[in-house]
């Protein structure tokens, strides 16, 4: 039984809610961006006229690149995107290389934090540069070829992955670790045994991860010559040639898709295993609030 | 019985687990993979080594960069172009990111074909890079800033769009439930039982994505879409590495700066 | 007024959760339902504000006929009932206010919901429900910051703010601690009485039920075994509504104990 005993409201008393507290951070933020939006929007010489004209100037394009498509094409194009997710792949591969030795340099709980922040601060300026404009950089060195990309984004890619394992490195659970070590494991052997196993399948997953990326990058950077479909699809707009662009934008987003796919399956089952039988489809047409326990755990 | 009299009648050990045949076989296609396509672009490691060590002006401009043009008379503009295009560009896509994002979830677009018609389009506008954006947009309205705004703008769509969708995917949804309990529109259901859940996240995204647009506004003008990537051409075509150098570097310097104060916002949201 | 006339749910994956119920409830009255889990208790809670659709069957709410109302006819349903959850179902990253207001939403035009400006009128209602479940200092507090007694004490608040006729009240205390559990109960139970507000509560505990119900129905297996007043309910009745013998787990005062 209860002797707690709760206060009745009285009907005419005027309720007075507590004093409102100011938020002053998110004012002061919000009012920076506006100002800013403001700024750019007004000192933008993007001539805005042209702007109502746009979407009938884009479906002018469109119409012209996916109604001129010539079968023809199409396998130079497939070709030039499978040199593309070769550049990505390539480069990716590359940047692994370098990376994972690295990353155990960036990892606090293995060397320190004065090298690991040295090294960490490498990354993030490796990371900063795009792509593009080291390959800018290398295409007077290797010339106008698929090389002149892979290392382009080999060297791009370092400092994400970089950033990416190490974070995973740290985030170890120290049982392994410690486990190796009571048993009086060389340093080599706490790695191999006590860290690789937690960190291979993550990183593994990220350097997929990567990978996708990396296939955008990598159909791009043919607009200036290294290598890929980016430069027959820039090729094909310079001169005018709208249904080669737009077949080979067709293949970019195709193939895109299809690495994505692929790629995106094999890393799920890389970290969580062999899948496992759903329970509740929430896409269930019949949208009922089922809940578990009351269905006698079904 | 000590245990070494047992060992002639040792019990066998249960099949070692060793590493998951998956795992075999994606290790065998990743080495495969590789091979194959190191041989497609004619990889070769002297080759590489060669290039990189010989003399040449592009490594000799990086160490002597002209520092002053960024703020030079021709390379000013471009640089504050480059500003604008990178914050009008976030603004505009992650604005629309965000209905975008929540008419692909399933307590925000009841109707199944619906859906799947914003989750296709999503996935197309997330397989095209920021440059060939330019590229089309240079091809339909021209050369100019417009074009780069345009490009930018269904770029941070997809960057956006791609990431709230993922975190709509991983909230509570028990306000949702509460909400409808309480005979609450959709509209309203989903502003104040969703997207009160995701807002700092959605915050940090949108911050994330003006980190990515800087970069990418710098290096859309190359195609001609405005900023600093025309100039960045032009050095190239004269051979200019001092010059190029220097504005990039100063460039990406000053990138790194807002990324920096970027990251730490972000870290305040969430 | 709330009446099942042979009101049937199957669920798609063919478990009968409601067989052929007959139950009339008037205004005003306060409810406990019991019964095992898997018996049905959630299930017909859920079907009277249309959570969970009748598969056969004819369900009267306050004059609707809920089997066939439309969207908008089940939301206008809906604003009249509230309900509370043993999870709560809190927004915890917004204010206490903010979550309280939600009770206002279906009167509230969508404009101002979006830009969050509500009417006075609708905050005097809040602050007015606050103040019932005597909360109202917490009122720009997040909901993330509060104990699980106030959290539920703020759901029990966004109930009433929708003014509703009935509320329905699902395993309210089942993650509270016994004095908490206390508290909340002679909430609903003040609330139902003073506001002559038709009050459903499921509960777990058969001591809480005793104690607070007027009425106690007594599900299993998705049929209606018992309807009678609290205090017909001993422990031979429990045990045959049960259809096993009772356990420590079955009172909140001996589980306490434990």
């Amino acid at each position: 039984m209860s002797g707690i005993d709760v206060a009745p409201l009285r009907e005419e008393q005027t309720i007075e809610l507590p004093p409102k507290p100011t938020p002053t951070f998110r004012r002061v933020a919000t009012l920076i961006a506006v100002a800013l939006v403001a700024w750019s929007i007004w000192k933008l010489d993007a001539r805005w006229e042209r702007l109502l004209d746009a979407p009938s100037d884009l479906w002018t394009i469109a119409t012209l690149m996916f109604g001129r498509m010539e079968a023809a094409k199409f396998f130079d194009l497939l070709g030039a995107m499978w040199e593309s997710i070769a550049i990505a792949w390539l480069g990716t591969i590359i940047a692994a290389v370098f990376a994972v030795p690295l990353s155990f340099f960036a990892a606090e709980n293995l060397v320190g934090k004065a090298p690991a922040v040295f090294v960490q601060q490498v990354f993030n300026l490796l990371r900063a540069i795009p792509e593009i404009i080291l390959a800018v950089a290398f295409i007077p060195l290797f010339g106008l070829t698929p090389m002149a990309g892979v290392l382009a984004i080999g060297i791009g890619s370092i400092g994400t992955l970089g950033k990416l394992f190490f974070e995973i490195i740290e985030g170890v659970e120290k049982g392994p670790i410690e486990a190796a070590d009571a048993v009086g494991a060389s340093r080599l052997q706490r790695l191999r045994w006590g860290v690789m196993p937690q960190v291979l399948p993550e990183m593994t997953s990220f350097l997929l991860y990567r990978f996708e990326i990396n296939i955008r990058a990598s159909a791009v950077l043919g607009v200036i010559g290294a290598g890929g479909i980016g430069s027959d699809i820039s090729q094909a707009l310079l001169f005018k040639d709208w249904g080669t662009a737009g077949l080979g934008l067709i293949i970019v987003v195709v193939g895109t898709i299809t690495v994505d796919t692929i790629s995106g399956a094999v890393r799920r089952r890389i970290v969580s295993g062999a899948p496992r039988i759903v329970q509740a489809d929430l896409d269930d047409p019949t949208k009922f609030e089922t809940r578990m326990d009351d269905i006698g755990g079904v | 019985m000590s245990l070494t009299d047992q060992a002639s009648t040792a019990p066998t050990l249960p099949r070692k687990p060793g590493i998951s045949r998956f795992a075999i076989g994606v290790a065998i296609a990743a080495a495969a993979l590789t091979i194959i396509t190191a041989r497609a672009v004619d990889f070769s490691l002297g080759e590489i080594i060669e290039n990189f060590t010989r003399k040449n002006s592009v490594i000799e401009g990086l160490f002597n960069p002209d520092w002053g043009q960024i703020w030079s008379r021709r390379s000013r503009g471009p640089f504050i172009e480059t500003l604008q295009l990178a914050i009008l560009g976030t603004v505009t896509g992650a604005t629309l990111a965000l209905p975008l994002a929540l008419w692909s979830t399933d307590f925000g677009n009841p109707n199944r074909l619906l859906r799947t018609i914003v989750r296709t389009f999503n996935s197309i506008i997330r397989s095209i890079p920021d440059l060939l954006w330019a590229s089309i947009f240079v091809a339909s309205v021209g050369i100019g800033a417009l074009s780069g705004l345009l490009a930018l703008f269904f770029f941070s769509i997809a960057v956006t769009t791609k990431l709230t969708a993922d975190t709509l995917d991983g909230i509570d949804r028990g306000p949702i439930e509460a909400a409808h309990a309480s005979g609450a529109s959709l509209t309203q259901m989903l502003r104040t039982a969703v997207v009160p859940q995701i807002l700092p996240s959605y915050t940090s995204f949108v911050l994330y994505n003006f980190e990515l647009n800087l970069r990418a506004s710098a290096v859309i003008g190359i195609v001609g879409a405005g900023g600093i990537g025309q100039r960045i051409e032009f050095f190239r075509g004269r051979g200019d590495w001092e010059a190029l150098w220097g504005l990039v570097v100063m460039f990406f310097l000053v990138v790194f700066v807002v990324e920096r104060i970027s990251v730490t916002l972000r870290r305040r949201l969430v | 007024m709330i009446r099942f006339s042979n009101a049937n749910v199957t669920y798609p994956n063919g478990v009968s959760a409601m067989k052929n119920l007959d139950l009339e409830i008037g205004d005003g009255e306060f409810v406990v339902i019991v019964g095992l889990s898997g018996a049905g208790k959630s299930t017909l809670i859920r079907a009277v504000n249309g959570l969970v659709p009748l598969t056969s069957g004819e369900l009267n709410v306050n004059g609707h006929q809920v089997h066939d109302l439309n969207r908008s006819g089940m939301r206008e349903l809906r604003s009249d009932v509230g309900m509370i959850f043993q999870g709560f179902n809190l927004v915890d990253r917004t204010t206490v206010l903010k979550n309280v207001l939600m009770g206002r939403l279906h009167k509230v035009p969508t404009w101002r919901t979006l830009v969050g400006k509500y009417p006075q009128a609708d905050i005097d209602i809040a602050a007015r429900a606050l103040a019932r479940v005597e909360i109202i200092e917490k009122t720009y507090t997040r909901a993330s910051d509060l104990s699980g007694g106030q959290r539920q004490r703020v759901g029990i608040a966004r109930a009433l703010a929708q003014e509703p006729s009935i509320i329905l009240a699902d395993e309210p205390v089942a993650s509270l601690d016994p004095p908490t559990s206390h508290v909340v109960m002679r909430y609903l139970q003040q609330i139902s009485r003073e506001l002559g507000i038709t009050t459903i509560v499921n509960l777990h505990f058969l001591d809480l039920a005793t104690a607070y119900a007027d009425r106690i129905i007594g599900l299993r297996d998705g049929v209606l075994v018992f309807d009678g007043p609290g205090s017909d309910c001993d422990e031979n009745v429990f045990e045959s509504i049960y259809g096993r013998s009772l356990t420590a787990d079955d009172t909140m005062a001996k589980q306490a104990a434990l």
